[in-house]
């Protein structure tokens, strides 16, 4: 006979993976020119520390959309798109959506002084060898993907975007709605 | 003496801008481009000089034997423009680069990776290294714009570069081909 407790854990269990399968396949929107709808796959782990030495885990933020953005300061649309991230940001922070500023294989002089420049209000996480990077297989830098709640990969970017133009903040605010 | 002042600066002013004029033609020379353009693709291939190249890679902190490493080759800039409205596909093993003694092998990613490794060179650096690579393969999505360097062993010869981009999910659409030719290495 369970007891209350294992009862109780068991109702939680069944939400949550009912949450879960309603994510998966609910319908997700057409997305804008520019963003493709992949074929849904698990996240590669991202576990780094950002500029100031703590720790970010991607599976933490689950329950919300992340914002998975491959950068690095030598290349030029990721200085031409980063201000639109910030941007973007600023709009959308207070609405539960999450992003994961990645810096691919410099410093933290480097990162320090480009962010200060183009995003002043982002945590910038360090890539230090690039090898999360390589992980993620993106087409180029900049890199970006749209995680859903459950950590599944469901959007590309290709190349830099205008982010916070409409067409985009209004894209992300259906998927986080 | 106010006329005789005016004058020496308006001289002075005059030869400056002709200086600077002179100063960007060469530049300009020095930096050619080649191109490939239908209605259906765009392709450049700009070649870059080792002074280019070695402040390029000397800025993002390489050591100074992976800049010597690097300044030896014959570096190009490419861009690729897929202008269908369809996938077109990419892939550098097919890309055909020969000159009046024949085919020329690129130098591949596996390549500078055997190198970097016996160098013992930083992963950090050898990822940024790999980043300005163009990709090795690539699925292009329509009106897609991607690049990245390509890099073939140094030679003095103009050469031709050939290739024929599938189309379609299924890689069965038309094929593309493109031809380029006289592309010199910058020295």
């Amino acid at each position: 006979m369970p007891t209350l407790v294992q009862k109780y854990l068991l109702a939680c269990l069944l939400l949550f993976s009912l949450s879960s399968v309603t994510i998966a396949n609910s319908k997700l929107p057409e997305p804008p020119t520019g963003i493709l709808k992949l074929d849904a796959y698990q996240a590669p782990p991202i576990l780094l520390t950002d500029i100031d030495g703590i720790k970010y885990n991607l599976n933490k933020t689950k329950g919300h959309w992340v914002f998975v953005h491959f950068w690095a300061s030598w290349c030029g649309p990721c200085r031409k798109e980063m201000p639109a991230i910030q941007n973007m940001w600023d709009n959308l922070k207070t609405q539960g959506f999450k992003i994961a500023l990645i810096n691919t294989a410099e410093d933290e002089d480097t990162v320090f002084n480009f962010l200060g420049i183009y995003a002043p209000n982002i945590r910038a996480l360090m890539d230090r060898d690039g090898q999360i990077t390589e992980k993620w297989k993106p087409r180029g830098l900049p890199a970006t993907y749209l995680v859903d709640p459950t950590g599944q990969v469901q959007y590309q970017a290709l190349g830099g975007r205008a982010w916070d133009a409409p067409t985009y903040l209004n894209f992300i605010k259906t998927l986080i709605k | 003496m106010l006329i005789k002042n005016n004058l020496f600066l308006l001289i002075t002013i005059t030869l400056s801008i002709i200086c600077l004029l002179i100063t960007t033609n060469v530049h300009a020379e020095s930096n050619k481009r080649y191109q490939f353009i239908n209605k259906e693709i765009r392709v450049r291939v700009t070649p870059r000089s080792p002074q280019q190249m070695a402040a390029f890679y000397e800025g993002r902190g390489f050591s100074k034997k992976m800049v010597n490493a690097l300044i030896q080759p014959c570096f190009f800039t490419v861009g690729i423009h897929n202008k269908t409205s369809d996938i077109l596909w990419h892939d550098l093993s097919k890309w055909k680069f020969a000159n009046n003694s024949g085919d020329i092998k690129h130098l591949d990613r596996a390549y500078w990776k055997d190198k970097w490794k016996k160098m013992q060179i930083p992963l950090a650096h050898q990822s940024t290294f790999r980043w300005t690579l163009l990709p090795e393969s690539l699925d292009f999505r329509s009106n897609e714009h991607e690049g990245g360097n390509i890099i073939l062993p140094y030679s003095t010869n103009k050469f031709t570069l050939q290739v024929a981009f599938k189309t379609k999910k299924d890689k069965s659409g038309k094929l593309i081909p493109i031809k380029i030719e006289n592309i010199q290495c910058q020295r």
